[in-house]
C-alpha cells in the first residue's frame, strides 16, 4: 500500500473530492469508489475500449489513465448521458437500430459516438468507421453499432438523412 | 407445476389463441436495451457486499512441473490479508472437478504438480484486489520444472511426457465411428481425394470476463454465489458436487452476462472463491478474472484440431462417402466441457448432403495447455471448414462449380425428416431453395464473371461457397459417449402469473445475456395475453427459486423457452377457462379462451376479461366448487421430445432442430503481404419461425464476424515449452469493424414439425458456417496458383507462405 492523494474532480456535472493511492486507474476510481459502474472494464490494457469515458471534452481510455491524473478535471461517463430516465440520442439510435446484444461495450461505443458527435459539425461513413474501430465488440458484428450511431448523427443534425 | 409432452403445445402463431400477433415475429425493440445503454444493468463486478474481500490467484509461470515446496507466511503477514488457500488446503475442502472426458478432472488449485501455464496454485483474499495481488508476491513456490508437450501428435505417443503418471498414457479418448458401408463407398468410388487440416487454438473471448462473488455460511454449511453464469443450474450441480454440499445448500444467483459464447464455464474461480469466504468466517469474496487469466487459463480456449481427410465421389459429383480423422488437443484436463466439442458433429455429421456412408475417428489428446471449453457453435465450426473444404475439392477435381456440387448432392426436400448416417434426424428443411436464393440474391454468374476477368489481371479474388446444418436445442444424450452423466433431456422451466390488474409476471433461471431472450418472451406473452409489453415483466431469479432450466446454450433457447412459457400459457388458459365456466354459468368445456377474452363457445357475446377472472379467482373463492385451483400462476418445463441414447455406434436422435444456411464470402488475397480481405458476404438462413427477426439478423451478422476472426485472425499461440505467447488483445486478435462487412442476408421460412410455434435454434448458426466460407474463398483466390491453405486462421504468414511455395520461393 502506499500514500494516498487527494483529488478533486467534476463527474457529470458534479464535485467530486476523494483520496485515492496513485495505482488507482480512473476506471477503477469511478466504479468502485465513486460507484458509477456503468463504465466497464474489458481488457484493461487499452485496446477494446469499453471503458471509454470523456475527460475535458476528449475520449479517454479510463483503464489507462490513473485517477490521480483526473485531478481538477471534468469527466462524463454513460450514466452522465440520460437525463431522469430520459435517453441521450445517440441512447435512443442504440436502442432502435438494436445496436447491442450483451451490452458490455456498449457505453465504449456510446461515449466513442459521444465524443464524435459533440466534437464534429459533420460526420461521414469514414469518420464514424475510425471512431468504432477503436472498440471492440464480440456480439454484434458491428454492422448495427454502425446503423445506431449514424441514425444517432441524424437525429442530432450531423449528417444528412 | 405441468410438465406434459411438447407435442401439445402451439405449433404455429395461427394456433394461438388471438386473431392475429401484434408483437410475435416482428423486429420489437429490445426490452434489455434501455439498462444496458444507460449503464444500470448490473453485472458480477458492479456488485459489492458489505465486508467483501478481493481475491488474487497466484498461477503457474511453467507449462508443467511438480511443486515441491509452498510457503505462504510471508503473504499471510501483509496487512489487510485475510485468507490464502493452496492445493493442499483445497484437498481437505474440495472434490476434484469432475472430468469430461470422464476421469479426466483435477483439483481446482493445483496438487503436487502444474500441468499448464497459468494454472491456479494459490489465491488469497484481502480487503482490495491491489493488496491481494501484493500478497502474491511474497508467496514462495519451489518448482522441478518437467519436460513440457504440446503437440497432441507427439502427445499421444509412448514416450511423451506424461500429464498424469497414473494414467500411462496422455490419450483421454479413442474411438472409430462407423456409419454405413463405408469400405464399399470407398471401393466403389470413381475418385478419392484426400487432404489435411489444421484448426488452431482460438476461444470465445466476451468482453466481460467471468466474475464471482462468493459467500460462505458457516451456520448453514451453505454458499451464495452471485457471478456470470451461462447455465446457472448446471454450475450450481458442479459447485455443490465439488464442495460435496446438496443442491439445497447451493445457491447461484446470475448476474448480467456481458456475453460468453461457452467461455465462462471454469468451475475454479467459484470454487476458490468460496473457500476462501469460508477460511475467512464468511465474508464475501469477489473473483474478477483480469483479461490476462481469461487467455491464459479462463473458459476461452478452445478445438485444437489435426484433421485427415477423404472424400469418395463418383464422376457425376455425387459423394458416396466420408472419413474424418481427428486428432483433437484437449489441454491439461477435462476440467472444461471442450471434448463435447469433438462429439457434437455427429448430430450434423454429413452436413446438408445425402451421403450414405461415413467414418469419424476420434483421438482427445492431453498436453500442456489450458484446457478446451466450450465455444459457439461447439465443434462444427472445424468440421465444416474440413467437409466443406472436401467438397470444394471434390468439386475442383471433377470441374464442377462449387454450388452445383453441392446442389447434386443436397438431401432432397421431399425426404424429410430425414436420418444421417451419424444417426441424428434433420426435422425440415429446403436447401435447393437456399441455394437458389443465394445465387440470386448475390448475382453469383455475374460475380463468377468478374472473378475471371480480375484474375486476368493478376487478382487474386475468391468465392466461398458453404451450405451448412446447425444443430439446434442441444441434447446431452450423445455425451454419454464421454461419461457425461446424462439422458435425453434437457429441460428448460418458466412461471408465468396473472393479476387482476393485467400483468404478466415470467420468471426464469437465466440472466441477460444479449441474444434477446426476454424480448421474445415479452412479445410472446404480450401477444398471448392480449396486453401491451409494457405489462409483462422478465425476472431471473436464483437457482434455489428458479424453475429446472439450463439457460442458453447449443441454439436452443428459443426453441426450449418458446416452450416453457407456451406451456405455462396454456396450463393458465385451461385454469382461466375452467374458472370462467362458473363465472359465466355454462359447462366447463364450453369455454374458449380468444383475444384476452374468456367467451362461451358459439355465443361470443357471453365473455368476460382474463383480469375479471383472474380477479375472481384471487378474491373470489366462494364463487367456485371448494377444493377447485384457484393459483393464478402456472410453471411449465420443456424437454424435446422423443429423443433417444446412443446405440454400439454413437446414434441417437440428439438435437431437435436442423436450422440450415448457405453462405457466400467474396475475399481478396494480398499476394504481396498474405492479407486476405472480406470484400463481400451473403448468408440465406432458414430456421423455422423467427419470433425476432432484427434478434436473428444480428445474432447472424455477429456470428459472421466470430467466424471470419476464426477464418482469419484468432489463435492462441505457444511455445515447445507451453508458455502462451498471445497474452492481450494486441496478440490474440479479435475482429474490428475494419475487419467485418455489412452481411446481406435473406431469409427462408421452414417451420420445424417438431417445436412449438416451429422455431428451430440458429445462435450458433453463423459462425458454423462463416469459417468455412471464408477459408473456401481463400483457396478459390488460390486456386490459379495451384497452392491451398488448410491450417486455420489463414494468417498474413500463412497465406504468403502458400503463395511463396507457388512461386518457387517458399
Amino acid at each position: 500500500m502506499s500514500k494516498k492523494h487527494a483529488i478533486r474532480l467534476t463527474v457529470n456535472g458534479r464535485q467530486y473530492e476523494a483520496e485515492v493511492e496513485p495505482r488507482v486507474t480512473l476506471v477503477d476510481f469511478l466504479r468502485h469508489q465513486l460507484g458509477l459502474t456503468g463504465t466497464h472494464v474489458g481488457c484493461e490494457h487499452g485496446v477494446c475500449g469499453a471503458c471509454t469515458v470523456m475527460v475535458n471534452g476528449r475520449a479517454v481510455r479510463s483503464c489507462l489513465m490513473l485517477a490521480v491524473q483526473a485531478d481538477g478535471a471534468e469527466v462524463v461517463t454513460i450514466e452522465g448521458l440520460s437525463e431522469d430516465g430520459r435517453l441521450h440520442p445517440i441512447q435512443e439510435a442504440f436502442a432502435e437500430a438494436h445496436g447491442l446484444q450483451c451490452g458490455f461495450c456498449t457505453p465504449g461505443f456510446v461515449m466513442s459516438a459521444y465524443e464524435l458527435l459533440t466534437r464534429e459539425s459533420e460526420v461521414d461513413e469514414g469518420t464514424i468507421k475510425e471512431v468504432l474501430g477503436g472498440v471492440l465488440c464480440r456480439c454484434t458484428g458491428y454492422k448495427a453499432i454502425y446503423e445506431s450511431v449514424q441514425l444517432a448523427a441524424r437525429k442530432m443534425g450531423k449528417m444528412p438523412a | 407445476m405441468v410438465s406434459q409432452a411438447e407435442w401439445h403445445l402451439p405449433r404455429s402463431l395461427e394456433e394461438l389463441p388471438i386473431s392475429s400477433p401484434r408483437y410475435i415475429g416482428k423486429p420489437v425493440r429490445k426490452v434489455e436495451a434501455p439498462p444496458l445503454l444507460t449503464g444500470r444493468a448490473q453485472f458480477a463486478d458492479d456488485l459489492d457486499l458489505p465486508g467483501m474481500l478481493h481475491c488474487a490467484i497466484l498461477r503457474s509461470p511453467y507449462g508443467h512441473a511438480r511443486i515441491k515446496r509452498i510457503d505462504v507466511s510471508a503473504a499471510l503477514e501483509l496487512p489487510g490479508v485475510v485468507a490464502v488457500v493452496t492445493g493442499q488446503d483445497m484437498q481437505q475442502w474440495v472434490r476434484p472437478m469432475g472430468g469430461i472426458p470422464s476421469g479426466w478432472g483435477t483439483h481446482c488449485l493445483a496438487v503436487d504438480k502444474v500441468r499448464f501455464v497459468g494454472e491456479p496454485i494459490a489465491a488469497v483474499a484481502a480487503v482490495d484486489r491491489h493488496t491481494a495481488e501484493d500478497a502474491l508476491d511474497l508467496i514462495e513456490v519451489e518448482f522441478e520444472p518437467l519436460p513440457a508437450v504440446v503437440n497432441a501428435l507427439e502427445a499421444k505417443e509412448e514416450g511423451a511426457p506424461l500429464l498424469y503418471e497414473d494414467k500411462g498414457t496422455n490419450v483421454m479418448f479413442h474411438r472409430l465411428f462407423t456409419w454405413g458401408d463405408a469400405a464399399k463407398a470407398f471401393q466403389e468410388a470413381d475418385h478419392v481425394l484426400t487432404e489435411q487440416f489444421r484448426w488452431h487454438r482460438l476461444g470465445a473471448n466476451p468482453i466481460e470476463t467471468f466474475g464471482v462473488i462468493a459467500q460462505w455460511d458457516p451456520v448453514e454449511n451453505a454458499v451464495t454465489c452471485w457471478g456470470s453464469f451461462q447455465a446457472p443450474s448446471f454450475s450450481a450441480m458442479g459447485i455443490a458436487g465439488a464442495l460435496g454440499l446438496p443442491l439445497s445448500k447451493v445457491k447461484l444467483v446470475p448476474m448480467a452476462h456481458g456475453g460468453s459464447f461457452g467461455g465462462k464455464g471454469n468451475p475454479r474461480g467459484a470454487l476458490i472463491a468460496a473457500v476462501l469466504s469460508r477460511k475467512a468466517g464468511g465474508r464475501p469474496v469477489k473473483w474478477i478474472e483480469d483479461r490476462l487469466e481469461y487467455l491464459m487459463a479462463g473458459g476461452g480456449q478452445a478445438w485444437e484440431r489435426f484433421y485427415e481427410a477423404s472424400i469418395a465421389v463418383k464422376n457425376d459429383g455425387t459423394i458416396l462417402g466420408i472419413r474424418i480423422k481427428l486428432v483433437d488437443d484437449i489441454g491439461a484436463s477435462g476440467e472444461n466441457s471442450g471434448a463435447i466439442s469433438a462429439i457434437k458433429p455427429l448430430a450434423a455429421f454429413t452436413g446438408c448432403y445425402a451421403i450414405p456412408a461415413a467414418q469419424y475417428e476420434v483421438t482427445m489428446v492431453a498436453t500442456n495447455k489450458n484446457p478446451q471449453s466450450a465455444y459457439r457453435g461447439m465443434g462444427p465450426p472445424a468440421h465444416y471448414v474440413v467437409l466443406e473444404g472436401m467438397v470444394d475439392i471434390a468439386a475442383r477435381h471433377l470441374g464442377l462449380d462449387p454450388a452445383e456440387m453441392r446442389r447434386r448432392n443436397f438431401i432432397p426436400p421431399d425426404r424429410f425428416p430425414y436420418t444421417i448416417p451419424s444417426g441424428n434426424e434433420y426435422d425440415s428443411g429446403n436447401y435447393p431453395a437456399l441455394l437458389d436464393r443465394l445465387l440470386e440474391m448475390s448475382s453469383y454468374q455475374e460475380l463468377r464473371r468478374q472473378q475471371e476477368e480480375l484474375r486476368r489481371q493478376g487478382r487474386l479474388v475468391g468465392l466461398g461457397l458453404v451450405s451448412a446444418v446447425e444443430p439446434g436445442a442441444f441434447n446431452m444424450n450423445v455425451y454419454t459417449i464421454l461419461g457425461v452423466p446424462a439422458g435425453t433431456a434437457v429441460p428448460e422451466g418458466a412461471t408465468v402469473a396473472l393479476d387482476p390488474f393485467g400483468s404478466v409476471r415470467v420468471t426464469v433461471g437465466f440472466a441477460l445475456e444479449g441474444q434477446g431472450q426476454y424480448t421474445f418472451v415479452t412479445q410472446l406473452m404480450a401477444d398471448y395475453f392480449c396486453v401491451t409489453p409494457d405489462q409483462v415483466k422478465v425476472t431471473c431469479t436464483d437457482t434455489l427459486s428458479a424453475p429446472v432450466h439450463f439457460g442458453p446454450g447449443g441454439s436452443r433457447l428459443a426453441v426450449a423457452l418458446t416452450g416453457a412459457v407456451l406451456g405455462a400459457a396454456e396450463a393458465l388458459r385451461r385454469k382461466l377457462e375452467t374458472a370462467a365456466s362458473y363465472l359465466l354459468g355454462c359447462e366447463p368445456g364450453q369455454v374458449e379462451m380468444m383475444d384476452g377474452m374468456l367467451r362461451v363457445k358459439g355465443q361470443p357475446e357471453r365473455r368476460m376479461s382474463w383480469q375479471e377472472v383472474v380477479g375472481a379467482m384471487s378474491a373470489r373463492p366462494d364463487l367456485f366448487p371448494p377444493g377447485m385451483d384457484l393459483s393464478t400462476q402456472a410453471t411449465y418445463v420443456w424437454v424435446p421430445p422423443d429423443r433417444n441414447m446412443p446405440d454400439e455406434q454413437g446414434r441417437a436422435k440428439s438435437y431437435l432442430t436442423a436450422a440450415a444456411a448457405c453462405h457466400l464470402a467474396l475475399v481478396e488475397v494480398d499476394p504481396e503481404t498474405g492479407k486476405v480481405d472480406v470484400l463481400k458476404y451473403w448468408v440465406v438462413d432458414d430456421c423455422g419461425t423467427r419470433l425476432n427477426p432484427a434478434t436473428v439478423a444480428g445474432m447472424t451478422q455477429g456470428g459472421v464476424a466470430q467466424g471470419i476472426g476464426a477464418a482469419l485472425m484468432e489463435e492462441y499461440v505457444y511455445d515447445a515449452d507451453g508458455q502462451l505467447l498471445t497474452t492481450t488483445f494486441m496478440d490474440y486478435l479479435l475482429p474490428t469493424i475494419y475487419e467485418v462487412p455489412p452481411v446481406e442476408s435473406a431469409e427462408m421460412v421452414t417451420p420445424s414439425p417438431f417445436t412449438p410455434l416451429g422455431v428451430k435454434g440458429m445462435g450458433e448458426g453463423p459462425m458454423i458456417s462463416a469459417p468455412a466460407a471464408v477459408i473456401c474463398a481463400v483457396n478459390d483466390a488460390l486456386a490459379p496458383l495451384g497452392v491451398r491453405v488448410t491450417d486455420v486462421p489463414a494468417s498474413p504468414a500463412r497465406v504468403w507462405q502458400a503463395i511463396a511455395q507457388a512461386r518457387g520461393q517458399g
